[in-house]
């Protein structure tokens, strides 16, 4: 079809159908034809798409922020990739549902608060103000160009906005206040004593038959661990350092003498004389010979500029040029420049520019270094590379030899190393080489203790590589009743105090129930046992133990003219028996204002996280999202 | 197309067609750019409207992050009034709005706070943003002792991920209304399904719901077994 339009339409008309035919480009842009391509996405959320570089981004963020946090400490099978890289998808959808909101409820953020914002950030500033350059390097150390920076923050404020609007704007009635104080300030009065579990403890002896018959029921309590005993080759490349030859290191200081040199650096001022377009060389000379009848007279340099120097920029600054290192200005001033003395004043040199009075205002050595000084850091440099280098290569030589040995000494034998053997370890390993994750994974793979195979030339990090195979595997197995015997003796007595607990407390509380005249006081003073009385306690008391409040908190209320008998037992296995006397229901009107303000926070702390999760909950299941 | 045998032909046929169809097409062109045009201009002036409510609204916001008490507070109801007016259409203002009704709360004008929280419903917000505001309205209807008409809002609403908040404040007007048993099935309820959104429950609503199931008394031997 153009073709056809090209042949038949000449002249005025073809402009005009041509016109046409741009103006969409001219608005919308070319590039809408030219995006796309060879870009991998990960997910897509309502139709936008999330690239692997997107999250592969603020996966590097974890690992700088977990770095941060944990230092050197860190696992680091924590910074593995494969291990962030769900999390921070999950990251970036929530963020963009949130973003796409945003959108759809017009919110925006205009240049002038971002601008603001930024400004007002003490990262950012040196001595109260605002400094540009320390603001480009925070912001490249956490990962972000000024722009993109800018652009995180405009999304986080926007998505501020969003959430101070919803879940910032929760409220507590006064009603919902005084329905929780009224639980919360509900108040019971207690009798209680205390059973202490050891006091039920005997010196019983334990038979032989009892512990054996405790062993067979439970023998899955007496297993040992599974262990492997590996032998492994270990190569880091310190095992490869070697010295570096001296001719091999002055060749190298050679080509880099530069870098470690710094030269000489002179500041200099000057006074130029531009000559005007009508001004004739008399003049000019003139002007110069003023000039310099006034440095003569002992007049500020600085100030002799300032008045009469045709270079505006640097007249302001006493005619401070600033630095050279002899390469800064035109040759004939570098010249003169090399030949003076510190404060003394050139005679005219000509440039382009005009005529030039030059002072020398600062000196600076320059730096010479040698051979000497940095043989050491040099040596150890190069001798790090080779030896990188030769790790690499033997590595690589060992994944193909290991892979096809029978074992590890014909693999050792060729490539010079040691094989090695450890100790037995465990699945849960904590200490020594094979404490690391990727190791113990490798230890127990299948190939490795059921086939019998050589293991991967693991990488532990780039300066260290292991492989390993199984020499000895052993399976869980049920310990010797002998090595337990204590431990299995230790269990019985145990069990034998809570059964001693249970039968002696059960016995008070059915006399506490039932019998005429049986009190928590008569029978704690009967039994030696320590009681309490606590009138009034609400559910948080730190007087009173938590498994005591939280049982008595539980049971109804009493009828009238009775009291309840029950018991509260606690971890330790201390038993608590009790009476509760005596229900006083939470009165709303008798709190306190602090009280008041308390369970307002409490409430709107609670109903402003619901409406931030549900809120977020909300967008994701109304959104269209796939995973790729 | 048709072929044409002479260059006169051509151009002869040209001015055919453009007598014929030159003056609509001209109209078309300009329609078109004037649409263009207009739409761009009305997008820029939406952006100008965003970022001026924007700014208005982070005066707000300002003003939230301090103390709720005397000037702040003005200049909260000020800045909030002033969204509303200028920009009634805009998100902010229904932000604004949910802002004046919990300061309404806050200061025990619940007549105010559901007129605000109204307001807002009135304005066609998203589906979101009115689950949320229809709950708030329940609750101040609920704390001004309109008990049934909280409910008939809570039981009208679809409340999607909202669902645990709707089914506690449910359970908070049937205890009002000396239901204990329904009380106690939303209250159930609500804790389930807080507790599949993997979010888990307030605190508040545990003792609520166990302030209403006493546990009685068991004997020694009898909990021992179990």
């Amino acid at each position: 079809m153009l073709q056809n339009i090209r042949k038949n339409l000449k002249g005025t008309i073809a402009m005009v159908i041509i016109t046409l035919m741009i103006i969409p480009f001219a608005i919308t842009g070319i590039d809408s034809l030219l995006t796309g391509g060879g870009v991998q996405y990960l997910a897509e959320v309502n139709g936008e798409r999330i690239s692997a570089a997107d999250v592969q981004v603020q996966v590097n963020q974890q690992k700088r922020r977990l770095l941060m946090t944990m230092g050197d400490n860190i696992d680091p099978s924590m910074l593995d990739d494969q291990l962030l890289v769900g999390p921070a998808l999950d990251q970036i959808i929530q963020k963009s549902l949130l973003m796409q909101a945003a959108r759809d409820y017009g919110l925006a953020v205009p240049e002038q608060l971002l601008v603001d914002f930024i400004g007002d950030m003490d990262v950012f500033k040196i001595d109260g103000q605002f400094d540009p350059v320390r603001f480009r390097q925070i912001v490249s150390d956490q990962g972000y160009t000024p722009a993109g920076f800018q652009q995180a923050l405009r999304e986080d404020l926007v998505v501020t906005q969003l959430r101070l609007g919803l879940a910032g704007s929760t409220f507590a009635t006064g009603h919902e206040i005084e329905r929780l104080a009224r639980i919360e300030q509900e108040q019971r009065d207690l009798r209680y004593m205390v059973l202490p579990l050891d006091k039920f403890r005997t010196d019983a002896e334990i038979t032989d038959v009892d512990v054996a018959a405790w062993y067979e029921a439970n023998q899955d309590q007496y297993m040992t661990e599974e262990t492997v005993t590996l032998s492994y080759i270990e190569l880091t490349r310190d095992d490869f350092t070697r010295p570096v030859d001296e001719d091999r290191l002055r060749e190298v200081f050679e080509i880099e003498k530069s870098a470690y040199q710094r030269p000489e650096e002179r500041r200099v001022s000057h006074i130029l004389i531009t000559p005007a377009d009508d001004e004739d060389d008399a003049a000019v000379l003139a002007r110069i010979a003023s000039v310099q009848a006034r440095l003569e007279g002992g007049e500020d340099f600085a100030a002799v500029a300032g008045d009469l120097s045709d270079d505006i920029g640097s007249a302001a600054a006493g005619g401070d040029l600033g630095f050279t290192d002899g390469s800064l200005f035109p040759e004939e001033m570098e010249t003169a420049i090399a030949e003076l003395d510190l404060d003394q004043v050139s005679a005219p040199v000509e440039t382009d520019a005009g005529f030039h009075l030059i002072k020398l205002t600062e000196f600076r050595d320059g730096e010479s270094v040698s051979f000497e000084d940095v043989r050491g850091e040099l040596e150890e440099r190069l001798a790090a590379e080779e030896a990188s280098r030769e790790l690499v290569k033997t590595v690589e030589k060992l994944r193909d030899l290991a892979f096809n040995a029978e074992d590890l000494a014909d693999p050792a034998a060729e490539l010079e190393l040691e094989v090695e053997r450890s100790a037995p370890i465990t699945r849960d390993q904590s200490d020594g080489l094979f404490a690391d994750p990727r190791l113990i994974a490798a230890a127990f793979s299948s190939d490795v203790i059921t086939e019998g195979y050589n293991s991967e030339v693991v990488e532990i990090d780039t300066e260290h590589f292991v492989v390993l195979r199984a020499e000895e595997h052993r399976l869980p197995e049920l310990k010797s009743l002998e090595t337990v015997r204590d431990g299995i003796v230790a269990d019985l007595r145990d069990e034998a105090a809570r059964q001693n607990i249970r039968d002696t407390a059960g016995e008070l509380l059915a006399q506490l129930r039932t019998a005429e005249g049986a009190s928590i006081e008569s029978l704690a003073q009967a039994g030696g046992y320590e009681w309490q009385v606590e009138l009034a306690t609400t559910r948080s008391n730190p007087a009173a133990p938590d498994s005591l409040l939280r049982r008595a908190f539980q049971l109804p209320a009493p009828e009238e003219g009775q009291t309840t008998f029950e018991y509260a037992q606690n971890a330790e296995g201390d038993i608590e028996l009790f009476e509760l006397v005596k229900v006083i229901p939470g009165n709303a009107e008798t709190i306190g204002e602090g009280q008041r303000r308390l369970i307002e926070r409490q409430l709107i702390g609670e109903y402003g996280r619901q409406a931030d999760e549900y809120f977020q909950q909300q967008l994701r299941s109304d959104a269209d999202i796939t995973r790729s | 197309m048709e072929t044409y045998r002479t260059e006169e032909e051509q151009v002869e046929a040209l001015k055919k067609w453009w007598d014929e169809n030159g003056r609509s097409t001209i109209a078309a062109v300009v329609l078109a750019l004037a649409a263009g045009f207009g739409w761009q201009g009305w997008q820029e002036h939406q952006r100008g409207q965003a970022e001026a409510a924007s700014l208005l609204y982070e005066e707000m916001m300002q003003a939230v992050g301090q103390s709720a008490e005397g000037s702040q507070a003005d200049t909260l109801k000020t800045t909030g009034e002033r969204l509303k007016t200028d920009y009634p259409s805009s998100t902010y203002a229904q932000f604004a709005a949910l802002h004046l009704a919990r300061i309404a709360v806050v200061d025990g004008r619940l007549e105010d706070a559901e007129a605000e929280l109204r307001w807002v419903l009135t304005k066609n917000p998203a589906a979101e943003v009115a689950l949320l505001a229809e709950l708030r309205l329940a609750r101040v209807k609920a704390a001004r002792g309109e008990t049934q008409a909280a409910l008939d809002i809570l039981t009208a609403a679809e409340p999607g991920s909202f669902a645990a908040a709707y089914a506690e404040a449910e359970g908070d007007l049937y205890l009002d209304l000396g239901d204990t048993d329904k009380a106690i099935a939303a209250y159930e309820r609500a804790l389930g399904l807080a507790a599949a959104s993997g979010g888990g429950a307030s605190e508040a609503l545990r003792l609520k719901l166990s302030s209403l199931t006493p546990v009685p008394a068991r004997d020694l031997a009898a909990a021992a077994e179990q």
